[in-house]
């Protein structure tokens, strides 16, 4: 065996050199030569020479430092166990990253930098996503609110179903019985659509859900629960609340929510990846924001029903003695106690609008009666 | 004049008697430190970090992992990993709000069309996701690479996988056979062509009492559930006249008995025997592989295979013992403080507390899964390895380009994420 043909005026020791082309494998002497390091086979021929400066570092077990030559198609590595020899190469080589710092240095940037990111996104997703959505909100046609509409009617629907087991439809005012209820709802509601002018129809029903609830969907679509019914002292406090909901739908509320949810979860979703049940924080994150706004756009929709309630000879004071009465859990979402002071700021808020304009009864003591039996049971 | 001969005679003689071993040599220690502190980031960043932690992840368990003296290699960065997604971003996005357009059409052909859309792209994303990993994949200086058209493989993918729910699992042997067929046909290690030897009888002989023991039971629990509710009942109960007929024949208990023996049935099966599958599938796939001469064979015991899960689920215990101790005080001093609190304001902070909670608690429950399952299943595969005619692997040429990653990008924003 012929010594390689080392200047021995340089730093040189063994290594495992394997040239890219096949997986044979060199044993090997590097030579630190001024500016290249040197990689002599076994019977003294030159196989490599590499200038320091294009030296880069390969992921390798802790004991070993694998260097490749940047930006080279041919994957040629060179294994260096030795921990002097291997540091003084990281000596001459500014690239080589035999401790990791440089990767550090690098990584800490990533880290700041994703986390000023996410802070920015929260940020849009909280202040943002709200004004986006109110701007554009209204410029969404009818016609795609109402096809929005009967998608999340028919989901909503099924929601509203579930625990239903009395067999019974979940709309009132079906049965024969009901018919009279029925009539004396719909007067109601054509009661506060003329007043309204919304430019598009109203479809109310009446379901059987014992809470004391009503929701308000995209396109037009208001659900009044039983339990609404039941506690309402007049019909004036029943059509408050409905008018309350009408205000929901004037200010396409149901759409901009909708918007500012689809928003989010495109942001958030598709960052989340699949670490974490994505999902599941989407949904919350979308409630979360929901309620967050949801005290401004409540005042509105108040605003409105005493409005609507004046102009079509209604008591506007109604809907806040209901109010304080059942605490204000008209929408789904965290549930919100009764000496809420949200609560009694709307309270306050809508005795302040309302004026005394002359009042005519909404619906007569027979409709009335009628109406409040519109779930009979059996 | 300096010398470093740190290679010794004696240094040549262990190199030779590895041959045909494979070792890994990685602590566990370094991995749950990468873990941990990733898992930090990734609840911080919203999970943008994830491309640095699946690159180190990577880094680690290949350069850790040797076979015949040498390490694997794994020249993948984070940068190509975010470029991918990136570039999945951009084709996917539109995508989506396409599919949103349709679900507001009537009718649900449009909806089940989109979903179908989405799984073929799933089944296309891991193959491309997995030509992208063995690309970055280096073993003494020469990748791996794969060729092959991924339109075809999901196509046969989804096929597969549509035959194996008709066939109430039994064709999962078959599919799981001809997929790594398709695959291993089309992997090289340099010039070296792999191929997959593994029989789908083979596997489906050693599954079958597995599947006895779930599948059979939870079919025998529906069919018993089906015969107990009375049908003309319920077809006549729909009628909104009659609706206080009982629509159980054997009365309400007979058909929650039921669900509740196959329900705790199949659970308790399932976590006794998911380790024991795991551990026949992972052997039959293994011994199954072939490159050129080079035969794979492992001895993977079952017992190793419960070890480790064994481990995951000591672990786990004490993390939701420690976790339960904290959430509780924490819900206790919050409730005291927020009381007091408007509580429109004290809501959302409420909120905001339990969603970061509830994300620290999966990524430690991630975490702990990753650092004993993974891991293990890692360490106790390749440690039960033996290699024939490695000889081989001393002559390979080198052969095939780097990959793009744009697999990768799609298979993670369709949450198909592997290694």
């Amino acid at each position: 065996m012929n010594a390689p043909n080392v200047d021995s005026s340089n730093v040189h020791g063994r290594a495992i050199f394997f040239d890219g082309l096949t997986t044979a494998r060199h044993d090997v002497v590097i030579e630190l030569a001024p500016r290249t390091l040197r990689v002599h086979g076994a019977d003294g021929r030159a196989l490599a020479e590499w200038p320091y400066d294009e030296l880069e570092t390969r992921s390798s077990p802790d004991d070993v430092l694998r260097l490749g030559r940047a930006r080279d198609a041919v994957l040629a590595r060179l294994e260096i166990t030795d921990p002097q020899l291997a540091a003084a190469i990281d000596e001459q080589s500014a690239p080589v990253d035999r401790t990791g710092r440089i990767e550090r240095r690098l990584r800490r940037k990533v880290i700041f930098w994703s986390c000023a990111a996410t802070a920015s996104l929260i940020l849009v997703a909280v202040v943002g996503m709200p004004l986006i959505a109110t701007e554009l909100a209204p410029l969404v046609p009818y016609a795609v609110e109402r096809k929005l509409g009967a998608a999340i009617d028919a989901q909503t629907r099924v929601g509203l179903d579930e625990g239903n087991r009395s067999g019974a439809p979940l709309d009132c005012g079906s049965a024969e019985k009901e018919q009279a209820g029925r009539v004396a709802f719909e007067k109601l509601i054509r009661q506060l659509e003329t007043a309204a002018g919304l430019p598009l129809p109203i479809k109310a029903t009446i379901v059987r859900k014992p809470e004391a609830n009503a929701i308000t969907l995209p396109g037009g679509h208001i659900y009044v629960f039983q339990g609404l019914v039941g506690e309402a002292r007049m019909p004036d406090e029943l059509a408050g609340i409905i008018a309350h909901e009408f205000g929901h739908v004037a200010h396409r509320d149901g759409t901009r929510t909708i918007m500012q949810g689809a928003g989010v979860a495109l942001m958030f979703g598709m960052l989340l990846g699949d670490f974490v049940g994505g999902g599941a924080v989407v949904v919350a994150a979308k409630t979360l924001l929901r309620t967050s706004y949801s005290r401004d756009v409540e005042a509105a929709a108040d605003g409105y029903a005493v409005v609507l309630m004046t102009k079509i000879g209604g008591d506007p004071r109604a809907l806040a003695a209901i109010l304080s009465r059942i605490g204000g859990n008209t929408h789904a979402g965290p549930k919100i106690l009764a000496d809420h002071p949200e609560i009694r700021d709307r309270v306050i808020a809508i005795e302040a609008m309302a004026s005394s304009a002359p009042r005519r009864p909404l619906l007569d003591q027979r409709e009335w009666a009628a109406l409040k039996a519109i779930c009979a049971e059996e | 004049m300096t010398t470093f001969d740190a290679a010794d005679p004696a240094a040549q003689a262990t190199q030779s008697a590895l041959a045909g071993v494979a070792r890994f040599v990685g602590r566990g220690k370094t991995f749950w430190r990468l873990l941990s502190s990733g898992g930090v980031l990734l609840l911080f960043t919203l999970g943008i970090y994830r491309f640095w932690l699946t690159t180190d992840i990577r880094r680690y368990l290949w350069s850790n992992t040797e076979l015949a003296g040498d390490s694997f290699e794994y020249s993948g960065t984070a940068y190509e990993l975010l470029l991918g997604f990136l570039i999945a971003l951009a084709a996917l996005l539109p995508l989506y709000v396409v599919f949103f357009l349709l679900t507001l059409a009537p009718g649900n052909t449009w909806s089940l069309l989109s979903l179908l859309v989405l799984i073929f792209l799933g089944q296309y994303a891991v193959y491309r996701a997995r030509r992208y990993r063995l690309t970055r994949t280096i073993y003494r200086g020469v990748r791996f690479h794969q060729t092959g058209s991924a339109l075809l493989y999901s196509v046969c993918a989804v096929l597969w996988w549509a035959l194996i729910i008709l066939s109430a699992g039994l064709a999962y042997p078959f599919a799981q056979s001809q997929l790594e067929h398709f695959k291993m046909r089309h992997t090289f290690f340099g010039n070296l062509p792999g191929r997959f030897e593994g029989s789908g009888w083979h596997l489906l002989l050693r599954g079958l009492p597995l599947w006895a023991c779930t599948v059979v039971p939870f079919a025998i629990g529906t069919v018993a559930v089906i015969l107990a509710i009375d049908w003309s009942a319920l077809s006549t109960s729909s009628e909104p006249a009659v609706h206080t007929v009982g629509i159980e024949r054997g009365g309400p208990a007979g058909i929650d008995l039921i669900v509740a023996v196959t329900g705790a049935w199949l659970l308790a099966s399932f976590a006794l025997l998911y380790p024991i599958f795991q551990a026949i599938l992972l052997r039959w796939w293994v011994s199954g592989l072939r490159f050129g001469n080079v035969a794979v064979k492992s001895r993977l015991r079952i017992a190793r295979v419960f070890g480790v899960y064994a481990q995951f689920f000591g672990y786990a215990t004490l993390f939701t013992a420690v976790v339960g101790t904290l959430v509780g005080v924490g819900a206790f001093g919050l409730s005291k403080i927020a009381g007091g609190v408007s509580s429109m304001r004290g809501e959302i902070v409420t909120t905001v507390l339990s969603l970061g909670a509830y994300a620290a608690i999966a990524l430690g429950y991630w975490t702990i899964y990753q650092a004993t399952v993974k891991l293990g299943v890692w360490r106790c595969v390749i440690e039960s390895l033996e290699i024939s005619n490695s000889a081989v692997l001393e002559q390979v040429a080198a052969a095939g380009e780097a990959a793009s990653p744009v697999g990768e990008g799609l298979a993670d924003a369709l949450n198909m994420g592997g290694i």
